[in-house]
């Protein structure tokens, strides 16, 4: 019994903690970087679809290299060149003692851009699922391609695409404990430094992992929500 | 006048129109015939730009397009505003109600305003026997009630044109009759129609015109008189198969 006493104080007195830092770092850099990947997202996806010819390969060119890059290396190794790494990359005439961020601005870029270079690749396949007679009937009443896309195409990609949408960011949202490792004391970083004063770190990292799985079911649910309110025009499904 | 000279596209090895040459007289119903893969829906998507031969002339009223040359983003817009196309498959918009489908053009492309394209969405649904079914999604609607609000979408662009090109082949008999007894009503109406069809009893019933391609080939351009009395061997054959005449 009296262990459980002691668990249930250890609880008590470290939760409160662990749900300020997550208020206050883990979701704002969640919210922040998943919407801003989702805007670099859609712009990669749009440039790669794009029928464009000319000096616009070189953008589509740039876009896939991007892509590349932030698929094929480690987050945690894209956090450390980012805020360790950038000091040390000295530009003459617009940063001559080196690219020196801020913990939270360098987490929330490569998060941002780690999470466009995914949700790029999920937008682009939704946007390829809507079967070409979509096109031809928009182009058919004169649509330019951007009308089409804005007033056809995209309401329904976002339907598509909301699942694995969903998918990123909740992986995003646990990604952000690897902020811990450049300062930020996030949710993680303070289960942490609870843990190494107590000594008591089963119980401190199984209840950060239940806040993670707490705040991930939250966004399991508005997922759940906006797929239903997007699949209105759909029947015959339950 | 829609009227086209030496078109030639190709997909790859395949001839698929061959100097085609014609007119699509104006206020008349011309029907499109052949055999599958005769080349009928690439010149009917041809006439919306959806295809693009390789060259041949494009005659439009005064306006005259060179394949060859390419046409502007510019005058492939314009055309397209003129000829609307209305699909085997109806390709109606899923995520919008069917009053909605009908406004998109008008709205959007045409800039008109949304109060005067809704009470028009409303009559040309009445006249294709939908008036119920405005607030309702497309995927709520039959195979024949689809085709008919896709002809309602396309007569709201009110364009010079409509371009059929199959609309009743993935319909049974009694939804098939559905639609053509629309197609019948605005045919008598005196508008310009273009329709590919395998509907042998519908073409007579209400081409002015009939065209009969093969393999890239016009082998007949006529009145439709004159079509079902041929003597020509193949088109003969053609119209016995496909009334299944000697069954």
């Amino acid at each position: 019994m009296c262990q459980f006493k002691i668990m249930w104080d250890i609880i008590v007195n470290a939760t409160p903690q662990l749900i300020v830092a997550g208020l206050k770092y883990t979701i704002p850099i969640s919210i922040v970087s998943f919407l801003l990947g989702l805007i670099l997202a859609l712009i990669t996806a749009l440039v790669r679809l794009s029928t464009k010819k000319g000096p616009f390969r070189i953008f589509k060119a740039i876009f896939r290299f991007y892509v590349w890059l932030f698929r094929s290396t480690p987050l945690l190794v894209q956090l450390f060149i980012v805020y360790f790494g950038l000091p040390y990359l000295k530009i003459a005439g617009i940063a001559p003692d080196g690219i020196k961020l801020t913990p939270l601005v360098a987490g929330i870029i490569t998060f941002s851009l780690n999470t466009g270079a995914y949700c790029s690749e999920t937008i682009r396949a939704s946007i390829l699922s809507i079967p070409k007679g979509q096109w031809e009937a928009a182009y058919s009443m004169g649509m330019t391609r951007s009308k089409a896309l804005s007033r056809i195409i995209l309401p329904q990609a976002v339907r598509v695409s909301l699942p694995p949408l969903a998918n990123s960011f909740i992986g995003l949202v646990k990604d952000t404990s690897l902020a811990a490792s450049i300062t930020i004391v996030e949710m993680f970083e303070v289960s942490q430094q609870i843990a190494a004063e107590n000594y008591q770190p089963l119980i401190m990292y199984c209840l950060v992992a239940a806040l993670y799985a707490v705040a991930c079911s939250l966004l399991s649910w508005l997922q759940g929500y906006l797929e239903k309110i997007t699949s209105r025009y759909i029947t015959n499904v339950d | 006048m829609l009227k086209l000279e030496k078109l030639n596209k190709r997909f790859g090895e395949h001839h698929a129109l061959v100097d085609i040459t014609t007119t699509f007289p104006e206020h008349q119903t011309t029907v499109i015939l052949g055999p599958s893969g005769s080349g009928k829906s690439t010149l009917l998507r041809s006439l919306n730009l959806l295809e693009r031969p390789e060259s041949g002339k494009y005659f439009f009223d005064d306006d005259v397009f060179d394949f060859a040359k390419g046409i502007s983003v510019k005058d492939t817009l314009n055309i397209r505003k003129q000829t609307e196309m209305v699909f085997q498959g109806y390709n109606l918009f899923p995520h919008l109600t069917v009053l909605k489908n009908i406004m998109e053009g008008p709205v959007q492309v045409l800039h008109r305003p949304k109060a005067e394209v809704e009470r028009e969405a409303h009559t040309l649904l009445a006249k294709v026997g939908l008036a119920d079914k405005a607030d309702v999604y497309p995927n709520q609607l039959s195979g024949g009630q689809a085709q008919r609000v896709a002809i309602a979408r396309s007569l709201a662009m009110q364009p010079k044109y409509i371009l059929l090109d199959e609309p009743t082949s993935a319909l049974d008999p009694e939804l098939e009759l559905e639609v053509l007894k629309v197609l019948k009503q605005i045919s008598t109406e005196k508008r310009s129609m273009i329709i590919v069809t395998h509907n042998m009893a519908f073409a007579r019933e209400v081409a002015d015109k009939i065209i009969f391609i093969e393999d890239g080939h016009i082998l007949f351009d006529g009145p439709n008189e004159r079509f079902f009395k041929t003597d020509n061997k193949r088109i003969a054959d053609f119209i016995s198969a496909m009334t299944f005449a000697n069954i």
